[in-house]
């Protein structure tokens, strides 16, 4: 069969399979399964069959619907466009529905109506796989609605899960306004350039830059960003996955979100070609380090174990985006590999915590505790994935990160601004604070005080663990070989974003590329790692940890040293929840006249002056952690303390009212708006 | 006039945008929604409009010289914007009624079980 032919027979198969299903799938539980089985395998195979023409060979398959080829430079028809970028975003779409489906059968056999998740699961499959293989912008635009629907569905298919409906509800409102984002983008640039081709668009608008298509871009932008997730749409993201399925959760984290990376970088490097200009680089970073940062510290504040994953998903999709907007040959491969990676080790991690699920019943991180000696294989696959995310060498996310910081510091020293440095800062930041926080997602799960409930736990069936197996050596194999992962998949996805006119090219003949920029040059200089920058920034870094060090020590010391003073003095001390307090205070009677012994009361004086209560010991007094000096079970008791302001804004912030999320997408259109209107 | 569509458009999707920022009842929100909807079809709409043209169907016979159409391919894009809208609406709405029987309330601040 030809070969053009594969793409449009991808998406059919995953469509086809959800009619099927939703027709067949009443009568016979194994013929519904074989049928998913099925629809979810061909794409799979199709897509692997392309890597050899389309990333080696570099062509670039066009496909009109109904044989409507372009008459002269106008394409008249729908076109399916598969160059390495979309191939190399379909391998993610296409892997990823694989193991869902695949993990699906054992996950959600305790559930019933499952024709009907299996057919919205399908849809949902489709309209990614169609999303990104598309050459058409309205296309686009119907596949980001089908997937939206069919999200937000699934999303609340276990209707009496707690926060189900809310989750999905805020999901459809909040995501609605990047739904309308991109058509009114859509339709900006329709009546600009009179064609919804995307390969035609690119081809003209170069030449027709004005007010409206800059508008457009603002439009387009936002809409794209809000279906990844990005910065003031983040608690979107954190609510959906904690009530949906673990199977959905990896849908949603790892191919949902991409869709929109994949946006973004189509919209920014082919259509409009300006990802060079400083403007639009410095506002995609931009929200990409944001996300990145203001992601990784609301997961410490989470109980919940799939909130938790969901918002260090976006801490990743931040990364990626980071990446992508420095517009660099290097930056670009550095966000398609992490993007890659995260979709691995980040639905690794979803599928460990519906194993958890599965066998516990219970995702509170406070109830959980030494699993580990109940199922120690889903443990082992868990640190398989949690030293992936956090970027532990030899594990995939190590190199992708590597990568980052070097691209980031690399287009900050070219360009000579400042901004890039921070950047690169930032990541490195965001990426102790990833390790931290599984450290203690690890401690709190998997190890520690098993709790009596879970005497009875069983590892789960390896029909669940086939799948996760599936991941995790893909998290090993993409981690120890990265030259053949660079050169086979992503060096040729990253020639083929820089490369517009190819794109154009490839779908309209050669000829109608005139309009469009240069073909970048791409090199592979990956793999330069330029020690000197790293040994100056790894200073500027040690500088920056050893004020943080000297200047906190600092504050913290003072009450110790006061204490040991005291003491010294032969006086006694108070000793309360927020530190020592100074003796001789006048006390109040909420602060724990029981934390010391014999109190004594002189005047309005309350002295103590026993020892110390037994009770109130670090540890081991089985108190509530209310009502302990140190919070029992957190690790990072002492952080949090520090940065509590930080986090009650972060908490009053991320306040669970629809129309504070909606505020904040409006802020953030308003804010692309007038800033794409002042600067590009 | 198609600059009143235009500026039609974009107050009416500002209005639905108010309204669901705004208004506390979840089926405001769903109107406001709506109007968002409403407004981006107008625009997709007043896009492909040619003062003095026809409607886009050919003819044979009626055709003649110096003739023109509107732009076929925005009605078609509205046509799809339209269904998408009302599935969207009708999602919304069952969302809704199950969150009415189980929350017992339509305030969208007491709906709020997700949050920090």
């Amino acid at each position: 069969m030809n070969m053009e032919h594969y793409p449009i027979l991808a998406i059919i198969s995953l469509f086809l399979g959800a009619f099927l299903v939703a027709l067949f799938g009443r009568l016979n539980k194994v013929l519904r399964n074989l049928i998913v089985a099925a629809a979810v395998t061909i794409p799979l195979c199709l897509m692997i069959a392309l890597i050899a023409p389309v990333m080696i060979g570099g062509q670039v398959i066009g496909y009109w619907m109904g044989n409507w080829a372009p008459v002269g430079p106008w394409a008249i028809g729908i076109g399916l466009e598969v160059d390495a970028l979309s191939l190399f975003f379909g391998l993610v779409v296409t892997i990823a529905v694989f193991v869902s489906g695949l993990y699906s059968f054992t996950y959600m056999n305790r559930d019933d109506s499952l024709e009907n998740y299996y057919t919205l699961f399908l849809m949902l499959s489709g309209s990614l796989l169609g999303l990104v293989l598309t050459g058409d912008l309205f296309n686009i635009f119907v596949m980001i609605e089908i997937m939206t629907m069919t999200a937000v569905a699934l999303t609340a298919f276990r209707v009496d899960y707690e926060g189900a409906l809310e989750g999905a509800l805020k999901y459809m409102v909040v995501g609605s306004i990047g739904s309308t984002s991109v058509l009114v983008g859509i339709a900006m640039l329709y009546s600009q350039l009179h064609t919804l081709n995307m390969a035609q668009i690119a081809a003209a608008l170069p030449d027709h830059q004005n007010l409206v298509t800059v508008g457009a871009f603002a439009f387009l932008f936002l809409g794209f960003s809000t279906k990844a997730f990005l910065f003031p749409f983040h608690p979107l993201a954190a609510d959906a996955h904690a009530v949906a399925p673990a199977s959905i959760s990896l849908m949603i984290s790892g191919v949902i979100t991409k869709c929109g990376v994949y946006g973004i970088i189509r919209l920014a490097y082919i259509l409009y070609q300006n990802i060079n200009e400083p403007a639009v680089s410095i506002l995609i970073t931009g929200f990409g380090a944001v996300s990145c940062f203001i992601c990784v510290t609301m997961a410490f504040n989470q109980h919940d174990f799939k909130r938790l994953l969901a918002f260090h998903s976006i801490s990743q999709v931040g990364y990626v985006i980071t990446a992508v907007g420095l517009g660099t040959a290097l930056g670009l491969s550095a966000g398609l590999y992490h993007a890659m990676n995260h979709t691995l080790f980040k639905g690794l991690l979803f599928l460990c915590a519906g194993a958890v699920q599965y066998a516990t019943g219970s995702l509170d991180l406070g109830r959980l505790g030494g699993l580990a000696k109940k199922m120690p294989k889903t443990c082992a696959l868990f640190l398989i994935g949690a030293a992936s995310i956090s970027g532990l060498p030899p594990f995939n996310g190590f190199f992708s990160k590597w990568m980052i910081y070097q691209a980031s510091f690399e287009k900050g020293l070219d360009t000579g601004n400042f901004f890039y440095i921070v950047v690169c800062v930032v990541c490195l930041l965001s990426s102790v604070l990833t390790l931290a926080s599984f450290v203690k997602v690890a401690q709190s799960v998997f190890f520690g005080q098993l709790q009596p409930q879970f005497e009875n736990t069983k590892e789960v069936p390896l029909t669940m663990r086939i799948p996760m197996w599936i991941l995790a050596v893909l998290c090993i194999l993409t981690g120890v070989l990265p030259w053949e992962v660079l050169q086979k998949l992503v060096g040729p996805a990253a020639a083929a974003a820089l490369n517009a006119a190819g794109y154009i090219q490839g779908m309209l003949g050669s000829g109608a590329a005139a309009g469009a920029g240069a073909q970048a040059a791409f090199s592979m200089e990956i793999g330069f790692w330029g020690p000197v920058s790293w040994l100056c920034l790894l200073l500027i870094v040690s500088c920056a940890v050893c004020l943080v060090a000297v200047l906190g020590t600092a504050e913290q010391k003072s009450p110790e040293e006061r204490h040991e003073m005291d003491r010294r003095a032969g006086r006694t001390a108070a000793f309360t929840r927020d530190g020592f307090a100074d003796a001789g205070r006048i006390l109040k009677p909420a602060e724990k006249e029981g934390h010391y012994r014999n109190p004594v009361l002189s005047g309005t004086t309350l002295t103590f002056t026993g020892e110390k209560d037994p009770k109130y010991e670090n540890f081991f007094s089985g108190e509530e952690s209310e009502y302990s000096q140190v919070g029992g079970g957190d690790l990072f008791w002492g952080f949090k303390t520090n940065w509590r302001h930080y986090f009650q804004g972060m908490r009053r912030w991320h306040s669970g009212v629809i129309n504070d999320y909606t505020r904040y997408g409006i802020v953030a259109l308003a804010f692309v708006l007038l800033y794409a209107c002042l600067f590009l | 006039m198609i600059l009143v569509n235009y500026a039609a458009s974009f107050f009416l999707i500002a209005l639905g945008l108010y309204c669901m920022a705004v208004k506390k009842n979840l089926i405001k929100i769903l109107i406001g929604m709506g109007l968002c909807d409403y407004g981006t079809n107008l625009l997709v709409v007043s896009v492909g409009f040619n003062p003095g043209g026809t409607a886009p169907i050919f003819t044979a016979g009626e055709i003649h010289p110096g003739m023109f159409f509107v732009d076929p391919v925005p009605q078609a894009l509205t046509l799809t914007s339209i269904v998408i809208g009302a599935c969207t609406t009708a999602m919304v709405l069952g969302l809704i009624i199950r969150i009415k029987a189980k929350y017992g309330t339509l305030d969208s601040t007491e709906i709020r079980r997700l949050r920090g």
